[in-house]
This record gives C-alpha cells, structure tokens and sequence, in this order.
C-alpha cells in the first residue's frame, strides 16, 4: 500500500483509506487533547487580538494564539449558541451577557477567585470583588474579568455644541427641530434603543407600559427622521463630525471618540448627560467582561491568558491597542496609570472620567428588546429621508 | 425491478455521472444544505434558535404585515436602475473593446479588472473621501471655483453611483463576449440592403448581443439586490436595503427565523426572474458549443 508507484487504480484506493483514516480520527476526539495545551483560540472585541497584546504571550507561553475580532455582542453569543464553544477557550463581550445568558445556557464556565480576586483589588474601586457584573446571580461563582469600560452616549463637535449644553440638554438635544438634518446616528442598534428610550424619559432596563413602548416608537421615528446619516463605522462617523456633514451622533462615546482625539481632533468629544430617566442619571456605561468558554476540550492556556493582561504593561496595551483606545479598569493601580502619557489621557477623556461614571448606569439588559426592536427597525426602513 | 436496478447501476457507471459525483456531492453538502438550513429556519417559532420544533407560518405573517415591503421595493428599484444605467455606460466601452480598439482592448481589461482586487469596501470608502462635504471634490471645487458640492453623500443617487461603480466590469466583459459574436459581414450585408445605421443595430447587433446583455443585466441585477455596502457606506443608510434587513434580523434582532424567511423570499424572488430571463437566452450558443 506504500510503494511509490501510484497507478490510477491503487491512488484510488490509498484515497479511499485515507479518506476512511481521517473520517475515522475526526471520531475520536481524545487524540486531539493532548494537543491543546500549548493552543488559545479568543474570541473578542478588537484590541486583545492585536500583535502587541498577542506576540509577548506565545513566546512565553510557547503557544499558538488564534484570536478573532467581533463585531457585535449579540452576534458573538450566537456563534457559541451555534456551536463554537467548541472552538474557543475565552470570549470577551459586554457585562451583562455573561451572567444574564451565557452562564444561565451553559455556554461559560467559573474561574478560581481565589487565583483572580486578588487581582481585582488592584483594579480601581468601584470594580473590586464582589463586582457584580463579574459574578452568577447567586453570587457565588466568579464568571470573568473586567477590563476595558467606558460612557457611552453621544458624540458631539464641540466647535458647534458647547460640552455644557450638550450634557445639560441630554438626549433631548437629537430632538430639538434646530437639529434635523445636523446630526448623525451610530447605528449599534441595541445601543440606539437605549438610547432612544432614555431620550423619550423612559428607563432603558425596567419592564415597559403600553405608553412607554408608545412613546419609544415615536421618539425613535423621529430621530430616524431628523439624521443626516447611519452608518454602523465609528470611523466614517467621526469623519463626518470632523468635516462639518453632521455637528453631533447619537451612540458614541469614548470608545468612538477616542481615535478621532488621539488623532488632534479635541473638539470631537463623548458627552455622557447630565441628568436623566434612570433614577435621575442620564449615561450609560458598558463593561467588558472576559470569560472563559465551556470548551469540551478546554485549553489550560485560558486562566493563563486572563492572568497576563492583568500586568500594567500588558493592561497599557490593551487600553491602547489598535483601532480605539479605552479606560482599563487596572488603571487603579498607580504604576499602570504613570504609563499614560499627557496625550494618552486626554484621548480617553481621563478629566472627565469620574464625573461622567457617576453620572451613568451599568450597561443591562432590556426586558422589552425584542418589541422595541421591531417598533425600532420599522422606523428605520420606513426613514422619510 | 431487477431491470430497473441494472439500467440504474450502468446509468451510474458512466464516466461523466461517475466524474460529476465529487462536484455534486460538493454542491449538495456546501450549497444545497445551508440554503435547506435557512429554508428549515423559516419555519421556526420567532427567536429560537433550534431547527427542531414544531413548524409555523407566523415568521411569514410578519413579514408580510410589517413593512418590509419597503426594503423590497428600493432593493428591486436601486438594482433595477443600476442595470439600465450600467447597460447604457457599458454598451460603448464594450463595442470599442470589441470591435474598435484592437490591441489597446487588453489594456482596458487590465484597467477595469484591476480595482476587482481591492474589497468593495475600501473602494466606497476612498468615495467617502471624495463626496465628503469639504472632502476632496467640495473642497477643491471651493478653492478653485469658489462654489460647494456638498449634500452629495447620504442620498439616493449616492448609492446607486456606488452600485454603477462597484458592478461595471459584471456587465462589461459579457457584453464584450456578447457584441464580439456578431459578424461584421452580417452587418455588411444589412448595410448592402440598404438597412440604416439605426436599423442595422436595431436589428442586427442588437438581437445577436442579446444573449451578452441578458447574461451582464442578470448577474448585476442579482449583485445589486443583495448588496449592503453601497448603501450604508455611500447612503448613509439613506434607505434600507433588504440585505440590511436580513442581516439586523440575524444580529441585533437575534431573530434567525426571521431573517431565514427574508433570506428565503430574496433567493425566491432572484431565482424567479433569473428562470424567467434564461428561459429566453441559450447558454450553450454563447460558450460556442454550437
């Protein structure tokens, strides 16, 4: 069978044997674990598949890191929904999905508090354990680590809106008749919605009336109406606040913010409102949580991976990886925080940082999403442009 | 029975059903399956996410009551529009190529064929620059003429330039097969009977690129019902396209059902006109098998 003379007849055969071989060992999944201990596949936000987060962890760890970047929350759980807990060994997504849905689905598994929770006393305060997002419903379980967070709701040109009116005015400002036409809408679609419903004075993550959704569908039609533009790329979007297409963006914050300041561009800036529906508080902040997976055939390079971004060089290049630069959690210790330069700091709108995280909620979830949605996406396709 | 089995056995042996085994077996498994997959998941209560439950209309029912049928229309206008106007930018291009040009024909090609290598997206955003209001056209027009082009962006027109620009070469090259089939003794003789130019390419060219045209309007047409891009990078979303539909209903909406009954009306819809359009052209005439 292994001579070298391969005639038409017997390559037909050695293909047959191993096509029968490999189909063979795809049943047999132990052959592959011994395998994993030297692999990583992460599934996240863009910034921890970056090189420079990446390369100095497989040389230490000898490993082979695949990383994926996503692109929406939702999106994310609905690959491990749809089977690739098989493939990945950490996901990173915002707060509330990993003790809300994944956990719950069986989709992630606990980490050791007893190896993590010393790191989060390091982390700065309002993030210490017990951290709420970072735990079960019955507070036992610790599901992940916090990192990148930020304010997000909108985005203006302060050349045009002064930072004072902007966070005085709060989301009413994308309904006032002097601003069809002038602004635009990031379109983070279950972002929008929140946002949307803190504009109509409703509370984004409580059970909602029939005058409420009312009220919702309305205030979403009308900002639908009143933008100039949508477009689902932070990029595009702080380019048309730059040139003067639009003067504000509903959605953005930080996060969207953030190149276009690192950039010189200090009149672009994320405006979190000063007052507002939700107890009094108009903002909303999201925090990133960093899981790790149910993977059948896990990697022990996970709980590895998730210790080693907690080091302050490592935490600095997360916090300023490529695409958009974010406040880290870890910047609670001193050292971490000395690492920022002048400009650095000023990019992530570190002067305000404070006030605008007092001024804000936890990012949660929306009973009514789904209704909301549909009176949300209606207004969208039926936009009088 | 015995005979039925043996006129199947040798009807398998033949060389060409036994070649044709692999690609099909391909196709079945990476193209008929997945499309079997979205057919299944429209039949799935809204919001789930298993192929295993008890089947239902209600995906259809709202679709059919919501308005989508606002994403249709703009998705059937904008392609619909895109293949008249790309016909007649292309119709030129391609005659000279054909007919005219000569050697200068491959140069063209080369021309055309070379942006296909570089992602669509980049390409609209490069048009972003442009059209930008005080981007690179607005603002040299300002300083040099002293008057603004801006408002160009995040409007109609914005998207269907991006789908001419994007879906060019799909109608291009089969119109240059297309009008390079016709005979120019043909054309000779039409003029001999003393045909005018009118008549002669009414009809004598015409009729015989027909086949090159219906290939270049079918493949555009179908590019354009399904694209995405244009629409948000240039259009500014100014309409929804369904492709963005299908793709919120996937995602944000975490609605597969839905989104699988759009995907299954969209692939319904092209595939009726693609069947009704081939009925009337004879592909193996154009790859010259007869």
């Amino acid at each position: 069978m292994f001579n070298n003379k391969i005639s038409r007849r017997n390559f037909l055969q050695q293909t047959g044997v191993w096509a029968a071989a490999a189909a063979a060992g795809s049943m047999l999944p132990n052959i592959a674990h011994a395998a994993r201990d030297k692999e990583l596949n992460i599934y996240c936000w863009e910034g921890y598949n970056s090189d420079d987060v990446l390369d100095p962890f497989r040389r230490e760890f000898d490993a082979k890191v695949r990383a994926e970047g996503l692109t929406s929350d939702p999106d994310a759980v609905n690959r491990l929904r749809a089977g690739e807990t098989k493939v990945w060994d950490l996901i990173n997504v915002n707060n509330p999905w990993a003790r809300e849905m994944m956990y719950p689905e069986g989709l992630i598994r606990p980490i050791s508090r007893e190896r993590f929770e010393p790191m989060m006393k390091k982390m700065m305060p309002q993030f210490h354990p017990p951290y709420e997002w970072a735990m079960d419903k019955d507070k036992k379980e610790l599901l992940g680590m916090t990192q990148r967070f930020g304010p997000f709701s909108f985005v203006v040109n302060t050349d045009k809106i002064s930072r004072g009116m902007a966070e005085d005015q709060g989301f009413k400002l994308f309904l006032d008749p002097a601003m069809k036409g002038k602004y635009g809408l990031l379109t983070y679609d279950n972002w929008n919605i929140y946002h949307m419903c803190i504009a109509a004075d409703i509370h984004p993550f409580k059970k909602h009336s029939k005058e409420e959704m009312a009220k919702f569908g309305e205030v979403a039609k009308q900002i639908f109406n009143g933008a100039k533009n949508l477009t689902d790329d932070l990029v595009q979007m702080n380019l048309a606040l730059i040139n003067g297409e639009i003067d504000a963006y509903m959605t953005g914050g930080t996060y969207t913010a953030s190149p276009a300041r690192f950039d010189g561009q200090n009149n672009i800036r994320g405006i979190t409102p000063k007052s507002g529906p939700m107890d009094g508080k108009g903002g909303i902040v999201w925090i990133e949580l960093t899981s790790v997976v149910n993977n059948p055939d896990p990697s022990p390079l996970a709980d590895e991976f998730l210790a080693y971004v907690q080091r302050p060089d490592v935490s600095k290049k997360v916090a300023f990886a490529e695409g958009t630069y974010n406040p880290v959690t870890q910047m609670g210790s001193e050292d971490v925080l000395a690492s920022f330069s002048k400009e650095e700091l000023d990019a992530i709108q570190w002067d305000s940082l404070e006030e605008e995280m007092a001024n804000s909620v936890d990012y949660d979830i929306n009973p009514d999403y789904a209704e909301m949605y549909d009176l949300y996406s209606a207004a969208k396709r039926e936009r009088e442009g | 029975m015995q005979g039925q089995a043996n006129r199947f056995l040798s009807w398998l042996r033949q060389p060409g059903v036994l070649n044709a085994v692999p690609a099909s077996l391909f196709l079945l498994i990476g193209f008929a399956g997945p499309l079997l997959m979205v057919f299944g998941y429209s039949f799935m209560p809204p919001k789930t996410f298993s192929l295993f439950q008890e089947p239902t209309l209600a995906n259809y029912s709202s679709v059919v009551s919501d308005s989508y049928y606002i994403s249709f229309f703009w998705s059937l206008t904008l392609a619909a529009a895109t293949v008249v106007i790309l016909f007649f930018i292309c119709y030129p291009i391609a005659y000279g190529m054909a007919k005219v040009f000569g050697k200068w024909a491959n140069l063209i090609t080369v021309l055309i064929a070379v942006p296909l290598l570089i992602s669509e997206n980049i390409r609209l955003f490069g048009w972003v620059l442009v059209l930008l209001k005080n981007g690179i056209l607005d603002g040299s027009l300002q300083a040099v003429f002293g008057f603004s082009a801006s408002g160009m962006l995040y409007t109609v027109p914005a998207i269907v330039f991006g789908l001419v620009y994007v879906y060019l070469p799909f109608m291009l090259f089969p119109l240059v097969i297309g009008i390079s089939m016709i005979p120019d003794t043909l054309k000779e003789a039409a003029s001999d009977l003393g045909a005018s130019r009118w008549e002669v390419f009414r009809e004598v060219e015409l009729p015989l690129a027909m086949p090159g045209i219906m290939i270049g309007g079918i493949l555009t047409f179908i590019l354009s019902l399904g694209s995405l891009a244009e629409s948000k990078i240039l259009g500014g979303q100014t309409v929804v396209m369904i492709a963005d539909d299908i793709e919120s209903a996937f995602t944000f909406a975490q609605n597969w059902p839905k989104g699988s009954v759009l995907s299954v009306l969209l692939i319904a819809l092209s595939g009726t006109i693609v069947i009704l359009l081939f009925r009337r052209i004879d592909l193996d005439r154009i790859i010259g098998r007869r």
